[in-house]
């Protein structure tokens, strides 16, 4: 067993893994973080995406042993499940979660975006979204949850 | 009539679990002693199994069984009992279990799977229909004569492949022929495509000590699987409980029993333990359900000026392996081969035909793209050989008011408005928009028509419960399968607008349990508006009627004196004699604690009046009962230098009776066009001859990406109310797929004029076919250097 000090969601924590494990099998498994989601295991849908060091990145592309002092943060990090987060409140008001097996990959996917860049054009968003696989929606709905994310987000910073 | 929620915006119920990660789906949930099956499959899609040494394996760390297929006695199925949930003595396919693995982590059973020591002798392996029904083809299933078939319409061949056939006949095709001045025969394919729901199959079994089996599966037909697992066991159907929690898509192949079954057997090997079936992308591909794989020989009559006179036509599904899930698939592409137009005679034969790949299963809308690909496809031909305008040729043709489709039924004016639907997207999109080039690009604009009724078995139906609760607010407890088609909320606004009060005071159930929900066939076929509305509105008004009795032994009125007004039962004459709802709804309590009347909590159902089985002789008869038509229009343009396809703008425009949640019945559209145009462009499973998936991940399988989208999107309902749907509507999930292959194939004839008779049509294709023409042009430095660099761009990102 090996011992992985990361920050989880805001709380420090040390993870015993036998090695081979990605940080999606840690989340799930381990941790029992079941918000992220497995589709395909080749990176390919973006389902599992999680943001680490604030960077969207896919959790069954990355070792979790290769992760030590990381900060990493799921869907289940941004809100306490009731205080929606402005991008989690777009995805509602905008009407862009159907089955929402890809949503929480999604929502992380523009957390990292919009906290690098709040101001991320169009281009970028798109560009972000495209990682992503949605078999519902035809992908409209969620550029326009997007855009509305955007535009909540950049609000919720100027009310801090 | 003015509605008050149905037509307006709404919000989705639970969809705040699906944005916060709290929706719990199979793969999330976590059972005490819990253990993890992992499967072994065969090196042949075809082969004897000549013997399984599972001792090595049985000693790896963390193994607690291995399970084979020995000892399976009988096969189970729906349609035709054909199916076995684990290789017996033979394998079929590449993706058929052969043994399992029981272990206390997943990564434990897969270390197991290599330590197994099968042997095989191989047999030839056919992967498709043609090839499976030569005549000296090796048989893949050698006892059909044995099998159990639910009706005696379905027939097979004994001593073929043929696992089943069917045919329809309608006037005089003889006639027909000799009638028409003009005839097109061709040859289509619709190759074998998947359903990719982002949620892979997973599922989980576990036999109890008091006799019950218990299943968690992702399955809109819970009952179905109850009906199979309690068959393959031996077990009382209500010995067998079947849980669906949040879906994560469906599209089709999550709505016949598939790992289910495989589960429950894994796990009656360590009964009293949960065990855990979890399919990885690549067994999601091999191992559940694939769909299409239909060939279609047509031949079209019509006269000169443009009446069509017959139909003839044979279809050959390459049902797979197992054949009992593709049999309405080929029932219904027959049924479904007319399309959208009169044909005065047909003949069409249609062969459900076993090869050695995965069984075909439920896709999306299943067996009508197949059949409309063809047919829409035909008219074009058949215009072109007129001189006449495709369009013109479809107006002349559609079936209306009085007319009946190809298997005898008559269709009413308020089954829905093709021309109309035509004239929005020949509005959107105009035929002078294609036929045109520029320097870079050819351009084609292409239309198809769009036809399906929600099929389904005759008895299916869908039960819902309704209890109002002591503040007045209600359950609605139904079994329809959200699968993110947003049906939860359809139900709770028909609920609201039935019930008089406000959506927030209705809360939708969210989990189906078959111990408790209420029995419903499947959620299938774009029938749950349709059937689920019908039984919410039943169960409302018995729920006021009660209410109304409740209130007349309270008010001393006549319960028919009586209104309701969803938070108020009155006197209509004098409103304030009244009593609340909330005080009558588990009957009334007198000051003195005496209690009269009746609770309210009321069950409903409601099914498709009138459809039968059609006749074993002829194949015709009242299949479909309700149907729901449209129009689909594609402006594409074509790379002259490189051959790609770029799809600008898809028009829709379906007759839906009445839009409930215009939301999500936008969102039906978008998703289905966008899947249609993943079918016409690039989805395809490929086979080796040796049976083997070229491309089953999602790295070498296509699906549409948001770069794949279209830059617009058209979408106009039309609203010609149905004589029986709730509230005028009918179905719509499934029918934005259908017409979007062939107005693509159609398109890309209108820009290059090659035509393709098959899906997808790729980008190579089309490159070839531009090469043949002497159409492709050299490529200019600045384009070359533009197209290089995005393709560099897509590989970093990928």
């Amino acid at each position: 067993m090996q011992a992985v000090n990361v920050t989880l969601n805001g709380e420090k924590k040390t993870v015993y893994i036998e090695g081979g494990e990605t940080l999606l099998d840690v989340l799930r498994e381990n941790l029992e973080l079941t918000g992220t989601k497995y589709g395909c295991g080749q990176g390919a849908c973006g389902a599992c995406t999680v943001v680490v060091n604030g960077e969207a990145v896919k959790s069954c592309m990355v070792l979790f042993r290769k992760l030590e002092g990381a900060e990493i943060l799921t869907i289940e990090g941004i809100s306490d499940g009731v205080h929606l987060h402005p991008i989690q409140k777009a995805f509602v008001d905008a009407d862009a979660v159907h089955c929402g097996f890809c949503t929480p990959g999604i929502i992380m996917e523009l957390y990292a975006l919009f906290t690098k860049n709040p101001d991320a054009s169009e281009e970028e968003i798109k560009k972000a979204l495209n990682k992503h696989l949605c078999r519902c929606t035809g992908y409209l709905p969620l550029i326009e949850a997007a855009k509305l994310a955007q535009k909540y987000y950049k609000e919720s910073l100027k009310e801090v | 009539m003015g509605f008050k929620y149905i037509g307006k915006k709404a919000t989705r119920p639970n969809v705040l679990e699906r944005v916060t990660g709290k929706a719990i789906f199979v793969d999330d949930i976590r059972l005490p002693q819990m253990l993890y099956a992992k499967i072994l499959y065969p090196k042949y899609a075809h082969a004897k199994i000549l013997s399984i040494d599972t001792s090595e394996a049985e000693k790896m760390p963390g193994v607690v069984k291995v399970v084979t297929g020995k000892g399976i006695k009988h096969p189970y199925g729906d349609c035709l009992h054909d199916r076995v949930p684990m290789a017996v003595d033979k394998v079929r396919y590449i993706g058929e279990p052969v043994a399992a693995v029981i272990a206390d982590t997943e990564r434990h059973a897969r270390a197991a799977l290599s330590k197994i020591k099968v042997e095989y002798e191989p047999l030839p392996v056919y992967t498709d229909a043609l090839d499976a029904m030569k005549k000296d083809a090796v048989l893949i299933h050698e006892n059909l004569d044995k099998y159990f078939y639910v009706t005696p319409l379905y027939k097979p061949t004994p001593g073929t492949n043929i696992a089943l056939s069917y045919e329809i006949k309608k006037g005089d095709i003889e006639e027909g022929i000799k009638q028409a001045d003009v005839i097109v025969e061709k040859e289509f394919v619709f190759h074998h495509m998947s359903s990719v729901a982002i949620e892979p199959h997973t599922a989980i079994a576990m036999h109890h000590p008091n006799g019950m089996i218990e299943i968690w599966t992702a399955n809109v037909g819970p009952f179905a699987v109850r009906e199979q697992v309690a068959e393959f066991f031996g077990k009382n159907i209500s010995d067998v409980r079947v849980h669906v929690p949040h879906i994560g898509g469906c599209f089709g192949y999550k709505s016949d029993p598939s790992i289910e079954p495989l589960t429950a057997y894994i796990a009656s090997f360590v009964p009293g333990r949960p065990v855990k079936l979890k399919l990885t992308r690549t067994e999601d591909f091999t191992s559940t359900f694939i769909g299409r794989g239909i060939r279609a020989h047509v031949k079209v009559g019509a006269t000169k000026d443009g009446k069509l006179t017959a139909l003839e036509e044979t279809l050959y599904l390459s049902t797979g392996a197992y054949a009992d899930t593709g049999t309405n698939i080929l029932i219904v592409s027959v049924q479904a081969s007319g399309g959208v137009y009169y044909f005065p005679n047909a003949h069409v034969k249609g062969y459900s035909v076993y090869t050695n790949t995965p069984p075909v299963g439920a896709l999306r809308a299943y067996g009508h793209p197949e059949a409309q690909f063809a047919i829409e496809r035909m008219m074009d031909l058949l215009a072109r050989k007129l001189n006449m305008s495709p369009i013109e040729l479809r107006k002349k043709n559609f079936i209306t008011e009085g007319k009946t489709n190809v298997v005898g039924e008559k269709f009413k004016a308020s089954d829905g408005n093709l021309f109309k639907c035509l004239e929005n997207v020949v509005e959107a999109i105009p035929p002078e928009e294609g036929n045109k080039e520029d320097d870079d690009y050819y351009y084609g604009v292409g239309y198809a028509g769009l036809i399906k009724a929600p099929k389904a078995a005759t008895f299916a139906s869908k039960g819902c419960h309704l209890k109002f609760n002591v503040d007045g607010t209600v359950s609605l407890n139904m079994s329809g399968g959200d699968v993110g088609q947003g049906l939860w909320t359809v139900a709770r606004q028909i609920a609201a607008e039935a019930l008089k009060m406000p959506p927030e005071k209705i809360r939708v159930y969210n989990e189906i349990d078959t111990q408790y929900s209420p029995w419903e066939w499947q959620t299938v076929g774009s029938m749950f508006t349709y059937q689920g509305g019908n039984a919410i509105i039943r169960a409302a008004n018995k729920a006021i009627d009660i209410l109304k009795k409740n209130a007349s032994l309270v008010l001393d009125r006549d319960p028919d004196m009586l209104e309701y007004d969803g938070e108020y039962v009155y006197d209509r004459s004098y409103p304030d004699v009244r009593v609340a709802v909330k005080d009558i709804c588990r009957g009334y309590v007198k000051p003195d604690g005496t209690t009269i009347g009746e609770i309210v909590n009321v069950t409903s159902y409601f099914r498709l009046p009138g459809v039968q089985n059609p006749d074993p002789e002829t194949g015709m008869g009242r299949t479909g009962g309700s149907y729901t038509m449209g129009v689909q229009g594609v402006k594409l343009r074509i790379n002259k230098h490189t051959g790609e396809i770029k799809v600008d703008h898809v028009a829709t425009s379906i007759d839906v009776g009445k839009v409930i949640y215009p939301k999500g019945a936008e969102g039906q559209v978008l998703g289905g066009v966008v899947q249609g145009l993943g079918e016409a462009l690039f989805e395809q499973i490929r086979f080796k001859e040796n049976g083997v998936l070229e491309n089953p991940n999602l790295i070498k399988y296509k699906i549409p990406r948001l770069e794949d989208i279209p830059d617009k999107f058209t979408i106009k309902f039309v609203e010609t109310p149905d004589a029986i749907g709730p509230y005028g509507a009918r179905g719509l999930g499934e029918h934005p797929v259908i017409g979007v292959p062939p107005a693509v194939v159609n398109a890309i004839y209108n820009a290059i004029g090659y035509d393709f008779y098959e899906v997808p049509v790729t980008s190579d294709m089309v490159k070839k076919a531009l090469e043949e023409k002497g159409m492709l042009k050299e490529q200019s430095n600045k384009t070359a250097e533009a197209s290089l660099s995005e393709t560099v761009d897509r590989d970093k990102e990928g």
